[in-house]
């Protein structure tokens, strides 16, 4: 039997050491609090007027070194934008075709090998990519860069076109009378077929004999990012596709439904917001990255021409942070200082607006599993 | 309506698809580690020529004095002609008249440079002041770049139009008849016995110390600094992340509080890291004054805050993983609840904590962007322990930024730049076949 005495003890004992372990929990909010004011504190000086709000966000001169200084950074936030969407169009759709894969087409024991290959992607550091960027695939992309794309262009579209072919001419015929239906079939097929093939060949021809001059671009800088943001996309995506279970599938395949029509049209949808919370974080991923687009972007501060154009340099908000702050006056705190934490601010607050959509995402797809 | 045979075409080539994502997968993986091993590795073995040895011994004390006073010797007699060849036809130049001295001065001055460049100073000339001058190559692979460029001129052909075309000029042809040429049958045929390459294997590469903005030498000081920076940041943020993860799974209460905890710690999570690489500059430099400038605490704290997060959801999945029944069993035999946590929950949850400190580890020793404005220098010497809370140190992966796009002479050390690449990517993967070793055994270890 305790004494009242050691058992008030005991207890402030108890209260004072979950305090403790509390207070060391809190300390990732308090990081995250004092991000957000520090940033925000030595961003704000920078917003002295209306004005330079405006040209911040509407204008594309950069040239914060100039007397007088203009700050535009429309054209960066353009390059962050443009590189992005690129590194999108290649993680998301590879990422999602890879986690498919690895959640359901390929059996356990090839899976044991799949998954290290992902993890060493995502383990390399950001630096090894930017120099493989920069000093082994700019030179190629600037020696062969025509050719390389047009057989990367054939690669992958020819399949997808020719799926879409046959697709197409399928559903046309089946509107047809029975008699006609083979004859109509072949005949669409192999017009749609030639009209594709053909429109292949002469855009391949078209990228085939395209010059680049610099390998320090838009494209390169989008491409290894698309790598270097897979492994989030597969690793989040493929958890969301495995979460939605067994019968689900089985449901489907009892109904006669092959397995690419059960993915499609069962799967894929019911994981559909933890596949777009991967997307939202592969996305994250690539704008918040540094090194690579430092190193492999060309760092030019103008929108392309025309604005989808890959091939030009452009240059991102990460990137001019990380190259300006050495010239920017750092503890005198001029202009220069602070524009570059009014892009880390638009960055911060990009992210966490990202991350709370991402969560929610993450979080209505585990309710509604439950 | 589909065909029967087109939908089972479709399933085919849907399965074929996710196998083709899969190995291009593989593929880019593969294409991106292949040029960083091979030519990584040729930082570490090399064709290193007498130069190389010579530059061993006077700055680094290694080798056999008496053995490359010989070699050098020999080196010295095939280079004579070479010299002689130099010093006969600048002799005729002096005493050309004008007209025919401007023809060959602007070419006699590239041969001679170029010399210099393979061979090191001429005999008899005052020693330059930059190491680089003072030494001739050190790697037969480097020099050969080099006897090139004293046999060929480079030029451009623009009769195609465009950028014009590169193409080599023998400078055999501009000199033919005069004192200069037996120069180049020299040194092409004799350029081996001049500098004597011999196969090296030069471990120390990982910690010797750099000269002459890494002309010469090795990775030591960036390789140190790394240390320092990862070992910083896990000593600050795996406490804080196990303590984190222990209060989160087994004392908290699913309120308000902690889900405001958990959005939290899955927003660090998402911060872009140059906006780590601000925040510690604003932060723990301009406002805490931790240190004067840079310095590799406040790069450690900036790095340790950047895998906090990592390490508490590994720790989290980690003591989750540890079956109810362990805590059950412990709380029964009377101990209490932080007693059980610490010596039941928390041992058998090491492994997996483990893996998550490991995987940390390799994160914080690549990362770069946290660092440029709180840690990295270019050049600096090794710090000693005492040194590390108020002096910046290079790094790494910074100075692989450095190196390779901003260093004067870029061309020349991509191999000491491969090098470090290679070391970098070679120390974050082994640390990440730790894990996955240590990961194994977890598992063989709850399935039995």
């Amino acid at each position: 039997m305790l004494s009242r005495a050691a058992n008030r003890n005991q207890r402030l004992a108890r209260l004072l050491g979950e305090g403790f372990l509390l207070l060391v929990t809190s300390l990732s909010m308090l990081a995250v609090v004092f991000i957000l004011i520090f940033i925000a504190r030595d961003a704000f000086p920078f917003f002295t007027s209306w004005e330079r709000v405006r040209e911040f966000f509407g204008s594309v001169a950069w040239y914060p070194t100039r007397q007088p200084a203009e700050f535009g950074a429309l054209s960066i936030l353009f390059g962050s934008a443009l590189v992005t969407l690129g590194a999108a169009l290649v993680a998301i759709p590879l990422g999602l075709a890879a986690a498919v894969c690895l959640s359901d087409v390929l059996p356990f024991h090839i899976r044991q090998y799949v998954k290290p290959v992902v993890e060493m992607l995502a383990a390399i550091p950001s630096v090894a990519y930017g120099f493989f960027a920069l000093v082994v695939f700019a030179p190629a992309l600037q020696e062969r860069g025509g050719p390389m794309l047009a057989w990367a262009f054939w690669l992958v579209l020819t399949p997808i076109v020719f799926l879409t072919v046959l697709v197409v001419s399928d559903l046309a015929a089946a509107r047809l009378a029975e008699k006609v239906r083979t004859v109509a079939r072949a005949v669409v097929f192999a017009a749609l077929a030639a009209l594709a093939g053909w429109l292949l060949w002469k855009t391949g021809r078209l990228l085939y004999g395209l010059e680049i001059s610099s390998g320090t671009n838009a494209l390169n800088a989008a491409l290894i990012l698309g790598l270097m943001a897979l492994p989030t996309m597969v690793s989040v995506a493929e958890d969301a596709l495995q979460a939605t279970g067994r019968d689900l599938r089985m449901a489907s395949y009892a109904l006669g439904a092959t397995r690419a029509e059960t993915l499609i049209k069962v799967v894929i949808p019911a994981a559909g917001s933890g596949i777009l919370a991967a997307g939202i974080l592969a996305i994250m991923r690539a704008v918040g990255e540094t090194m690579v687009v430092w190193m492999a972007s060309g760092n030019a501060a103008r929108i392309p021409e025309p604005w989808f154009n890959f091939l030009d340099p452009v240059r991102t908000l990460t990137a001019t942070i990380a190259g300006d702050m050495g010239e920017a006056d750092q503890s005198a705190g001029s202009a220069h200082y602070h524009v570059l934490f009014a892009m880390a601010l638009v960055l911060l607050v990009f992210s966490l607006v990202c991350n709370l959509v991402s969560e929610h995402m993450l979080a209505r797809t585990r309710r509604r599993l439950r | 309506m589909l065909r029967l045979g087109t939908r089972k075409l479709l399933d085919r080539s849907f399965t074929g698809m996710g196998v083709l994502s899969i190995v291009l997968l593989a593929a880019a993986l593969l294409i991106l580690l292949a040029p960083i091993c091979l030519r990584g590795i040729s930082a570490y073995v090399f064709q290193g020529t007498v130069e190389f040895r010579r530059v061993a011994l006077e700055k680094f004390q290694r080798g056999d004095r008496e053995e490359l006073k010989r070699e050098q010797a020999a080196a010295a007699r095939a280079r004579q002609p070479v010299f002689a060849a130099l010093a006969a036809f600048k002799k005729d130049l002096d005493a050309m008249p004008f007209a025919e001295r401007k023809k060959y001065k602007t070419d006699f001055a590239a041969v001679q440079d170029a010399v210099k460049d393979l061979l090191g100073p001429l005999p008899g000339e005052e020693a330059p002041l930059l190491m680089r001058s003072q030494y001739g190559q050190t790697r037969w692979d480097r020099a050969q770049v080099k006897i090139q460029q004293v046999l060929f001129a480079e030029d451009y052909d623009f009769s195609g139009g465009g950028l014009g075309r590169k193409v080599l000029k023998p400078r055999l042809e501009k000199f033919r008849g005069t004192k200069l040429e037996p120069l180049f049958a020299a040194i092409e045929k004799n350029a081996s016995e001049m500098l004597r390459p011999q196969w090296t294997f030069y471990g120390r590469f990982l910690t010797d110390a750099s000269h002459d903005a890494h002309f010469f030498g090795g990775i030591g000081p960036e390789v140190l600094g790394t240390l320092y920076l990862t070992l910083g940041a896990i000593l600050f943020a795996v406490p804080m992340g196990v303590i984190a993860a222990i209060y989160l799974v087994e004392y908290a209460r699913e309120n308000r509080l902690v889900r405001v905890l958990r959005v939290c710690i899955s927003t660090l999570a998402g911060v872009p890291s140059i906006v780590f690489g601000l925040f510690g500059l604003a932060f723990f430099i301009n406002a805490a004054h931790l240190s004067e400038n840079k310095s590799v605490l406040a790069g450690s704290l900036t790095l340790g805050l950047l895998i906090l997060p990592t390490i508490i959801r590994a720790s989290e999945e980690a003591l989750r993983a540890v079956p109810a029944t362990y805590k059950q069993a412990a709380l029964s035999l009377g101990a209490g609840q932080w007693h059980a946590v610490r010596s039941v929950i928390l041992p058998a949850a090491l492994p997996g904590i483990l893996t998550g400190v490991i995987i940390s580890m390799g994160r914080a020793a690549g990362e770069t962007a946290p660092i440029i404005f709180t840690a990295a220098v270019s050049v600096g010497k090794p710090l000693t322990l005492l040194q590390t809370f108020t002096q910046p140190t290079p790094a790494l992966p910074w100075n692989i930024y450095n190196l390779c796009s901003e260093h004067v002479a870029v061309d020349e050390i991509r191999h000491v730049q491969y090098g470090m690449v290679f070391s970098l990517v070679l120390l974050v993967l082994l640390l990440n076949l730790a894990a996955i070793i240590v990961r194994a055994r977890i598992s063989r270890k709850l399935r039995t």
